[in-house]
Formats: C-alpha cells, sequence, structure tokens
C-alpha cells in the first residue's frame, strides 16, 4: 500500500511572518480539498522547515504576554506575535529549527493528539540520532522534549477542519539568552537548552535537517516529495 | 402546521437513515468521517429538541428557536483534557459552519465551527473558569454556547 505523500517545503533563512503566509496558503489549500476521498497523487499535506531570520516572540490562543511584557520585548529587538496555537509564550530565532508540518490527519491516519505525541518523538529521535540518548517526551502541561529539566524542544499546535499547522521548535545553536525574558510556555522554574549547548559544540540548523526528515518519515510512515529531488 | 410536522418527519427519517449507513458499531473512527447517530426520535414538536451531531462532532439541540451547542463525547475524549475554552462573544452573527473559536488541549488548539447559522445569545461562562467540565459533562454543564437560529429546518441539515 502507497504510503502517503508530503511535500517538503524547506526554507533557508526567513521572517517569522513569512513562514506563517505561506503555512496559511498550504492551509486554505488543504482545507478546501475534499479529504479522505481526494485524488492519489495529491499530497497530504506540506512539512515547512525553517530557521527564522530575526528574534520573535510568539504568543498561543490563551496568550502568554501581557501588554507591558510586549513592550519590554519589543523594545530588546523583538517582533512579537500572537498566534491561534495550543501553549503559551516562547521564542524562535536564528539557531532554532523552526518545523510547521501543515497536514491532513485524516490522510495520515492520525487523531490530534497522536499527531502532538509524534512531533515529541520526531524530535527525541533527532536527539538520539545527535548523540542525545536522554532526550524524552512528558506529560502535560509539560508537552515538548526534555534534556533533564531543560527543554530542547518547544511544541504548539493548532487544528482546523483536519489540517495542522504550527508544530515545533527545536533550538540547535539558538541563544538561549533570548529565553531569559519570559517565562517559557508559562513553566515556572524550569530550564531551556540546545543541542550546541548539550553537546558543546556548535551544531547548525543545516545539520539537522536531513537526520529530523529521516526522523519524521519514519514517524509519520509517509513519503517526502519536493521539487528538485525523488526523496 | 401538520405540513411542517411532515416535512420535519420525512427529514428526521432522511437524517436517520443517513446515520444508519453502513458504519463499523463501536470502533474507534478517524475524526470527522460520518455525522454521529441520532440519538433519539419523537413526533411532534419535542422532534426539534432532539440532539443532531455535525461531522466535526459539534452537537447541537434546539428549542423554540434557541439552540444549543457543544462538542460530542467522542470530540471531548480524542481531545484530552481542554484546559481552554475561546468562545465568541454574546452578540457574534454566525454563518453555518463558521468558526465561531476553539478548545485547548495538550498544547493543541482546536477550531470549532457553528452547526447553524445565527447569533449567539449566551456563553458558557462556567468554562472560564472550569474548562474541564466539557470532558466531565460534555452534554449537559460543559456546554459552550446558545444561538437564537433563524431557520428551523436547517436543523435537519446534517452534513454526511
Amino acid at each position: 500500500m502507497r504510503q502517503p505523500a508530503v511535500q517538503l517545503v524547506r526554507l533557508s533563512r526567513i521572517p517569522y511572518t513569512e513562514l506563517l503566509a505561506l503555512q496559511e496558503r498550504w492551509l486554505r489549500r488543504l482545507q478546501a480539498e475534499p479529504g479522505t476521498e481526494a485524488p492519489s497523487g495529491t499530497e497530504a499535506g506540506a512539512l515547512l522547515i525553517c530557521e527564522p531570520a530575526g528574534p520573535v516572540y510568539t504568543s498561543g490562543l490563551r496568550g502568554g504576554l501581557t501588554p507591558e511584557e510586549t513592550a519590554r520585548l519589543r523594545a530588546l529587538g523583538a517582533e512579537v506575535r500572537t498566534t491561534g496555537r495550543g501553549g503559551l509564550a516562547t521564542f524562535h530565532g536564528p539557531g532554532q529549527m523552526l518545523c510547521h508540518p501543515v497536514l491532513d490527519l485524516r490522510r495520515l491516519g492520525l487523531r490530534l493528539r497522536t499527531h502532538v505525541a509524534a512531533l515529541e518523538a520526531c524530535a527525541v529521535r533527532l536527539c538520539e540520532l545527535q548523540g542525545l540518548p536522554g532526550a524524552s517526551a512528558r506529560p502535560p502541561p509539560y508537552t515538548g522534549v526534555w534534556l533533564g529539566e531543560r527543554k530542547v524542544c518547544a511544541i504548539g499546535v493548532r487544528c482546523g477542519r483536519h489540517i495542522t499547522s504550527h508544530g515545533l521548535a527545536l533550538n540547535c545553536s539558538t541563544d538561549l539568552v533570548w529565553f531569559d525574558h519570559i517565562v517559557p510556555c508559562g513553566l515556572v522554574g524550569t530550564g531551556v537548552t540546545s543541542l550546541s549547548e548539550e553537546l558543546q559544540r556548535h551544531v547548525t540548523v543545516d545539520e539537522v535537517i536531513p537526520p529530523f526528515l529521516e526522523a519524521f518519515k519514519e514517524t509519520y510512515k509517509c513519503m517526502l516529495i519536493s521539487e528538485d529531488s525523488s526523496n | 402546521m401538520a405540513l411542517r410536522a411532515v416535512r420535519s418527519v420525512r427529514a428526521a427519517v432522511r437524517s436517520l437513515r443517513v446515520a444508519a449507513a453502513p458504519a463499523a458499531t463501536c470502533l474507534p473512527r478517524p475524526w470527522g468521517l460520518r455525522a454521529g447517530p441520532v440519538r433519539t426520535l419523537r413526533t411532534g414538536s419535542a422532534l426539534l429538541s432532539v440532539r443532531k451531531f455535525t461531522d466535526k462532532h459539534e452537537w447541537i439541540t434546539t428549542e423554540n428557536g434557541i439552540g444549543t451547542v457543544g462538542i460530542s463525547n467522542f470530540a471531548q475524549e480524542a481531545l484530552g483534557d481542554v484546559v481552554y475554552c475561546s468562545l465568541p462573544e454574546v452578540g457574534t452573527k454566525l454563518n453555518k459552519q463558521d468558526e465561531f473559536g476553539a478548545l485547548e488541549s495538550v498544547k493543541a488548539a482546536s477550531e470549532l465551527y457553528a452547526p447553524l447559522s445565527g447569533e449567539v445569545t449566551e456563553i458558557n461562562e462556567a468554562l472560564a473558569e472550569n474548562p474541564g467540565l466539557v470532558n466531565k459533562s460534555c452534554y449537559e454543564d460543559g456546554k459552550l454556547l446558545l444561538e437564537i437560529f433563524q431557520r428551523i429546518t436547517a436543523a435537519v441539515n446534517i452534513r454526511v
């Protein structure tokens, strides 16, 4: 039986707002399709991967940043954006792998909770492949991927008409000082880390993407198709 | 009056037939494939308070032009523990299938869709303090909102 195909959209450094605009276009396209009866050959979704070009703080459906905090963060030179994803406040910036799978859950045989678990599994697997076997997911409200008491990968998604948006943010060589200005994900007393921090060497987003794509294909049991290669 | 009753019964039978279409009985289904079952069938004006389900697992019961909207047991189980309900303001005008809010659980926000066109007259304020009511009592205390809607015949049109 043929595996579902997901379009790989690999972007280099782009502004966060551009990623959101692209996500929106994919959402509209997938939400318009008939769903399980869609003709074979059309994708079950798109995997948007990028590295944010500049610092941006985002809040979720519940909020997560007061107007005072927002003003303070903007004064630091960061963008601040609200989103409709789950989760509270977090940071995105250079050195981070930001991955937004815009997927039709029906075509991949998933429920929303299993999609969140699958995102965690991809990040855990990626850490293992990078030589960090101690990475693990934790139950709510600690959704995300942790190395001890420090979070290396944040997760927050949204789902409408069975199509997911937003996703995960994995710290490769992110400047962790940016996280000092917020309570990440509203979890007081927890820390944040990156692959570079844990491995004590400079780990780039470009280095991490290929093993991450392997982990994604394994976990979601799908093919990744891109315009240029025949992966 | 009699003509409306006949139309309602005919439409209800149509929707019953749709709901009784071949499907696995108690096996868990992928999200949103089919309409849920119509739970009871009564005749006369009580017919209008039968709970009807959309293919996105929202339910609506209607009485005297007021609809009560919530999510199904299937939906609340699939979501997991609801930690937040984002609902529209009273007075918001909704078109059928408009996104009117979202429920958050396990870092995932799920959109909600209006089963009928109408105007929101009341939202369940208890959900602000206690969003878990959606899980514990999705058909009663965990209902989401009430709306006035215009066309009663729209209530029998379940999308498959």
